[in-house]
């Protein structure tokens, strides 16, 4: 049962569907508390999505113009796709492949832990793991993550076999299909994976965690929920206290709304949050909302990564299975031994062959290229994901050149890789092609970052309002109503998969705003 | 103009049969497949001349692109050995008209039912049930891997000579793998 709440009723407004603003739509609605969650992308099902790469991408990426700019290669190949993201009711959770690591405790704590690394904008986080441990626990619960909590974990599928074999001749211990929020067996009312291949084009099958299949539902069936689907917020508005009053939004047809907000929480994923809080620029707040500090929009993260297919002269077919059942923990520790601070995890990754043609080496073409996609069959592959460092100059901003159909200003995004993540991928590729000469390839091809799937950092969370743009709730230090639930709070990456932390702080921070609603503090 | 006007064949915007045939050469020479059919490379290259149809700009660009690869032949393009062909395409590898066939072409090829069944990709599964009971773990090459973490096996968070702070109290991990168990680190309180 949806809810309709009337436009000039101040209420909780949630902007965005996805891991934080899904997962606070559900928490808020089961604690009694009604809400309205402005979608920018359309409401699309399980049964609406398609086992076609192209075909998937076009209905649910978030296509909207963007630019780019930096040395980043992705300004170079893709300068209109800086994110691969979602669009659509249920956010990037509808797209996400499913590994939920855990932040480790120093990973709250780099500035203290790594010290001074020039360039780079390290900040402790406000926050420690053993007050977020609570939190995993339930997102963990919610999410069905595999390997805790009782959750069996997912069988090997064939890329996961070449990965683990690998890993195990080269020493590594730490490797198992998880942990991933995908069901093993029947949990939670939904099925187990029939490994059918797909997860980057939604899973038809529903045995991936989204909030599109657990919390969207959840929340409309407390009849508290008012999602209105094709409603892109383009400003927030304060009154003259300094509060967040409105959030105006545009629906399909263009036509501008006004919904009156108690409470304003932002979940646009880290590049159209900032968008947002800049957008919103007034005379009380000249450089956008919430940005005393300077700080929105800055140390954009995403994550250092990579990839590395190897070819084989027998069959590997790793298109069939979950696409990143397969996990190895061994290089996410600490050790600068190694030439960098922090870690990273090796996964298991496979595309089809036209993304992978799209991907593998863009810009590349000739028989180097076409052997590449011949060995299609026989090939096995691995994503690398790193912490990478914060850096101030790392930024989205507006493009004041160039517009959207709506005549707003389209995000820019500035990335220069920080010579501490260019050494990660480094060592990354080489223990990759390791990993994968031990069980015999003939060949290992090096492919670059593909757009970025984690985007975190540019609304980031501080103990001092001058380091940062919001509290260790994830509350603006500027503007006490408005809270930010995404990855953009992160104050600095880790070497984790971001979705499980996003949504056990997404968790935490419902609770806390239900509170403060409750005590009349908000 | 890309190329000066001395050459007026060079001037010609409309594409013809023979035009269509030399961007077929194109793509086989700059994306060579011993075992690709025809069809995938024909329906690329109309795609190609369809999408080129929408742009005046790119209409000329292509038309004399491919004209340009007879002049750079010496003859007709269509009619080189693959090594000589492909020396030519590197020749022209950076101009625009190019890069519009490598970029199509990429984007086309490779989205292509006969291709995938050539890679030996089976394409949509879902209405097949997946792979569960078709071959997701059909490997069988390589020794069955363990799927768990290993019970009791620690992994170190921080390797130790690693330089920490004093006030930063290291403490390993239990497992399961990177899942933080009753043990977890517990030091900090260290802020800049």
């Amino acid at each position: 049962m949806m809810a309709s709440q009337d436009q000039n009723e101040e209420t909780v407004v949630i902007i965005g569907s996805g891991a934080g603003g899904g997962t606070l739509a559900y928490e808020l609605t089961a604690k009694g508390i009604p809400v309205v969650v402005l979608e920018a992308g359309p409401y699309l099902r399980n049964e609406d999505y398609v086992n076609n790469e192209w075909e998937a991408f076009n209905q649910m990426a978030w296509l909207d113009p963007r630019t780019t700019s930096g040395s980043w290669r992705i300004a170079r190949d893709f300068p209109n796709l800086p994110a691969w993201i979602v669009k659509a009711v249920g956010g990037t959770t509808t797209h996400w492949s499913g590994a939920t690591p855990r932040f480790k405790a120093h990973e709250f704590a780099t500035r203290s832990v790594y010290g001074r690394v020039e360039g780079a904008n390290l900040l402790d986080w406000p926050l420690t793991l053993a007050e977020l441990e609570p939190y995993y626990d339930r997102a963990e619960r919610a999410m069905g993550s595999t390997h805790v909590h009782g959750r069996p974990p997912l069988p090997a599928n064939n890329n996961y076999k070449v990965f683990a074999a690998g890993a195990e001749r080269i020493g590594y211990k730490h490797y198992a299909t998880g942990p991933y929020a995908t069901n093993a067996e029947e949990y939670d009312g939904r099925p187990a994976s029939i490994q059918d291949g797909f997860n980057f084009q939604g899973d038809k099958n529903r045995s991936k965690w989204s909030t599109l299949v657990r919390e969207i539902p959840r929340a409309e069936s407390t009849g508290l929920l008012d999602l209105r689907p094709l409603s892109q917020a383009v400003q927030i508005t304060h009154d003259s206290s300094g509060r967040a009053d409105a959030v105006l939004y545009l629906d399909e047809n263009g036509t501008l709304h006004r919904q009156a907000a108690r409470v304003v929480i932002v979940a646009c994923n880290a590049i159209e949050t900032p968008r947002l809080l800049l957008l919103s620029a007034t005379a009380a707040f000249p450089d956008g909302l919430a940005n005393s500090s300077g700080q929105v929009g800055r140390n954009y993260m995403r994550h250092t990564t990579g990839s590395v297919y190897a070819a084989f002269d027998k069959p590997v077919r790793m298109y069939r299975g979950e696409t990143m059942a397969g996990v190895i923990a061994d290089e996410s520790r600490h050790d600068p031994d190694r030439g960098f601070v922090g870690g990273y995890f090796l996964e298991t990754l496979s595309l089809g062959p036209a993304f992978l043609a799209a991907f593998v080496d863009p810009g590349s073409w000739g028989p180097d290229y076409t052997r590449l996609l011949d060995a299609y069959a026989q090939t096995a592959g691995l994503w690398i994901v790193g912490e990478d460092m914060p850096q101030e100059s790392n930024r989205v901003t507006l493009n004041t050149t160039v517009k959207d159909e709506n005549g707003l200003p389209v995000p820019n995004v500035h990335f220069d890789d920080h010579p501490n993540d260019a050494a990660m991928r480094e060592h990354a590729y080489a223990q990759a092609e390791l990993l994968y000469e031990a069980v015999g390839a003939l060949s290992a091809h090096r492919t670059p970052p593909y757009p970025s799937t984690h985007n975190l950092g540019t609304a980031r969370m501080s103990e001092r309002p001058e380091d940062g743009v919001v509290d260790r709730w994830g509350r603006a230090h500027d503007v006490p109503n408005l809270f930010i639930g995404d990855g953009s709070v992160f104050t600095t990456g880790a070497a984790a998969n971001p979705t499980l932390t996003i949504v056990a702080l997404a968790i935490r921070q419902a609770e806390r705003i239900a509170d403060q609603l409750r005590t009349r503090e908000l | 103009m890309v190329f000066p006007a001395k050459y007026p064949s060079l001037n010609a915007t409309e594409l013809t049969d023979e035009a269509r045939s030399v961007l077929i050469r194109v793509i086989r020479v700059a994306f060579p497949h011993e075992s690709f059919p025809d069809g995938p490379y024909e329906r690329t290259a109309d795609k190609i001349l369809d999408e080129a149809q929408e742009s005046t700009w790119f209409r000329v660009q292509l038309t004399q692109g491919l004209l340009s690869l007879g002049q750079l032949a010496g003859g007709d393009f269509r009619d080189l050995p693959d090594e000589q062909a492909l020396r030519v395409l590197r020749r022209v590898e950076s101009t625009d008209f190019f890069g519009f066939i490598r970029r199509t072409t990429v984007l086309n090829l490779y989205d292509d039912e006969e291709v995938w069944e050539t890679l030996g990709y089976e394409g949509p599964s879902f209405d097949k049930g997946g792979y569960v009971h078709r071959g997701f773990d059909d490997l069988d090459w390589l020794p069955e891997p363990r799927i768990d973490y290993l019970p009791g096996e620690v992994l170190e968070e921080i390797a130790p000579g690693a330089p920490v702070p004093t006030s930063w109290t290291i403490t390993t991990q239990a497992v399961p793998g990177n899942q933080p168990g009753a043990t977890s680190a517990q030091g900090r309180e260290a802020r800049k």
